[in-house]
């Protein structure tokens, strides 16, 4: 790196977390209710919405009446998708005449959609009818962020003094949509087509070049897609080659603009969490654990240098395209503006560091999750070495506290592992053409790593359009999604109401603690997953390898 | 009994079934279709996908490569990940001035000064600066009708 590529890092990132900083007292009173003088446009919108709900405004749910409406919601939302996908080929805005999916092709597609993965095992210009890019795609592009969302701030609300109960489902993910994710989206569709990303329904030009050949221009609702996709954490692809495709990044400025969508909602997140908390303070070793950890990412992600060649598009280069890898898994977002084979040994190891850690900010709402049971883990940790009882925000730690984190913990690298060997045991890998060694086994890892984290950058894409890539990945993005969710929803519904000790125990306020967070997490992520990492990228690194093509 | 239990069923059932069914048409209707109508009306171009036209007829995109064969003409990079990179470096353009010359007798300063004219402006500020192909081609075509007269 050279010092304007320092300066483009240091810039990007610190606009962006300073617009977080300033959107987070809007974000924070859509989970108070306080009210705002946007009201006036919202609340109408919002009763309309409840009324025809049948929801009732004032009552509040407990941690399974909670988890288990968001996951009915999400499980309806997956058929109606399901549905849309199967019968595309008879359905209305097919202008390409595009058939209908197999079975597990569409049902990879709703589980990965929905569990804000976006893993694709197809390419939506040559697969997906206009009525599936949008209806299907693009309504779980905000349905699965706002549920993620939701899903955090019910978490919190259990760790408020005072808090009677976790909140109500169908608010919260109503007024995410309706206040925060939609005019969002609205507002950064419309910069995006001024930049040169289409949007239309008109079906794809067909042009006879100067040459005299004829071309297909695949033109369509490109813009909607693609700033949800970047705000909510989602990172699925209009096109099977993603934000490499000029049609979803058409100029550096998109690019960097796209870019900085990744981080700006999980980063506003942390600073809602503390301010939800009614303590600020608790925000700070949370973004200095988050920063810290994605200023590591970057080092080993910048320690091999990508040059322009074959992967990466003109119009970004290497350094761009490294510097999305990097900011797109550490927001578990999974876009990509270049093809993952062009990427170094390096930049796939940082990769799978976020993908391990999940918190480097994380996705939206997910990363806060994991990262308050980071906190949770790391004041266990803090309070067995001093040897005093361990306690955050004055809620004493018990041990089925520590029981449950320890589950929500251990499930990631089983969910991970275990389907990874499947693949080579079964011989579904070797039937993909993938051998049993250091860039293969990269390639498989990978795969199950984006799939369990819930992030959705793979080698495959359309490769892995198989029963057993579709089925086992299905399951674990599904697992990867809900069993943490539930689990951790579980134990902030345990703290609602616990009695509060006068604060005796550790500050976790401080830049001690935050030095300390990043340290334990670290060192528990390197213990389980190591051996697995030194048997891809980092053998492809000693290798002396630059990419991963062959 | 079983009839009170289908009930308390259906109350619990129809509002996930209606936020689902609102939420498709919020998100997955009326926002795509809104984006798309007004992208239409103020930025056409754009929203349809900034086509090209020459001589009255639509010949390309200038966001989509469409892989030049003819020798008399800049040829697009291959092997880039999306298939349809429309841009090239300097450094590619230059590399293909002799071939140009060779083949249409234009000097190969003029093919040069013709490059460097047509340098996409916001690239220098982010790295390797690059042409666009299409534009270069189509600039190629306007300054010298008579050795593209093949073209229609």
């Amino acid at each position: 790196m050279d010092l304007i590529e320092i300066s483009w890092v240091l810039l990007i990132i610190g606009a962006t977390a300073a617009v977080a900083w300033l959107i987070a007292p809007y974000i924070t009173k859509i989970y108070t209710h306080e009210s705002s003088r946007i009201d006036r446009i919202f609340d109408p919108i919002e009763n309309l919405i409840y009324r025809t709900i049948g929801v009732d405004k004032n009552r509040g749910m407990g941690w399974k009446e909670y988890f288990l409406t968001g996951l009915s919601v999400n499980l309806i939302m997956m058929a109606i998708a399901f549905s849309i996908f199967l019968f595309q080929g008879v359905l209305p805005l097919n202008p390409q005449h595009f058939s209908g999916l197999n079975w597990n092709l569409a049902l990879n597609n709703v589980i990965s959609f929905m569990t804000n993965t976006d893993l694709q095992h197809y390419a939506g210009e040559s697969t997906l009818s206009y009525l599936s890019q949008t209806a299907a795609v693009q309504f779980l592009m905000f349905s699965a962020p706002a549920t993620g969302i939701s899903m955090a701030v019910a978490m919190i609300r259990g760790f408020r003094v005072g808090a009677k109960d976790l909140g109500n489902f169908y608010l919260d993910f109503t007024r995410t949509i309706i206040r925060l994710l939609l005019p969002l989206s609205i507002l950064v569709s419309l910069v995006l087509v001024v930049l040169g990303v289409p949007q239309s329904i008109s079906g794809y030009a067909v042009v006879r070049t100067i040459e005299g050949v004829t071309q297909q221009i695949a033109i369509g609702p490109i813009a909607s897609l693609t700033s949800i996709t970047q705000l909510g954490s989602n990172g699925g692809g209009y096109f099977g080659a993603n934000f490499a495709y000029p049609f979803q990044n058409p100029s550096p400025v998109s690019d960097i603009l796209e870019l900085s969508l990744m981080l700006l909602l999980p980063t506003a997140l942390i600073f809602v969490f503390g301010r939800l908390l009614g303590k600020k303070g608790e925000s700070k070793p949370v973004f200095i654990a988050a920063y810290s950890m994605l200023g590591i990412n970057l080092l080993i992600g910048f320690l091999q240098k990508v040059n322009l060649g074959p992967g990466i598009e003109t119009r970004i280069g290497g350094f761009f395209s490294t510097f999305w890898t990097v900011i797109s898994t550490s927001t578990n977002t999974g876009s990509l503006n270049a093809s993952l084979y062009a990427m170094s040994p390096s930049a796939v190891l940082s990769s799978f560091m976020s993908m391990f850690i999940q918190s480097t900010p994380g996705a939206v709402g997910t990363g806060l999750i994991y990262m308050i049971m980071y906190v949770i883990l790391t004041v266990f940790i803090v309070g067995l070495m001093a040897g005093r009882t361990p306690e955050y925000l004055g809620i004493k730690i018990t041990a089925r506290d520590v029981g449950l984190i320890m589950l929500a913990f251990i499930i990631h690298p089983i969910i991970i592992l275990i389907p990874t060997i499947l693949a080579y045991t079964t011989g579904a890998a070797a039937q993909i053409g993938i051998g049993a060694n250091a860039i293969g086994f990269t390639k498989i890892f990978y795969e199950f790593s984006s799939a369990a984290a819930n992030n959705g950058s793979d080698f495959f894409g359309i490769l892995a359009n198989t029963p057993f890539f579709n089925i086992a990945t299905a399951i674990v993005m599904f697992v990867g999604r809900y069993a943490p969710m539930c689990i951790l929803l579980a134990l902030s519904g345990s703290i609602l109401g616990r009695k509060r000790e006068a604060m005796s125990g550790l500050r976790t306020d401080s830049l001690v603690f935050a030095v300390v967070l990043v340290g334990s997490i670290i060192i528990l992520v390197l213990l389980v997953f190591l051996p697995f990492l030194a048997l891809g990228p980092i053998l492809a690194f000693f290798e002396g390898r630059m990419n991963f093509f062959g | 009994m079983s009839k009170i239990k289908g009930n308390k069923f259906g109350q619990r059932v129809r509002p996930l079934i209606i936020i689902s069914l609102i939420f498709l048409l919020i998100c997955g209707v009326a926002y795509p279709l809104l984006i798309t109508g007004v992208s239409q009306i103020f930025v056409p171009y754009q929203a349809n996908g900034e086509l090209v036209h020459y001589h009255g007829s639509t010949v390309g995109s200038h966001l989509i490569a469409q892989n030049f064969t003819q020798p008399e003409f800049f040829h697009d990079a291959v092997g880039s990940t999306s298939g349809v990179d429309p841009d090239i470096t300097l450094q590619q353009a230059y590399a293909q001035v002799p071939r140009i010359s060779r083949s249409t007798g234009i000097p190969t300063d003029s093919l040069i000064a013709l490059v460097n004219a047509n340098v996409n402006p916001i690239s220098k500020f982010f790295g390797d600066p690059y042409v666009n192909v299409l534009a270069l081609n189509l600039a190629l075509i306007k300054a010298y009708p008579s050795v593209y007269a093949f073209v229609e």
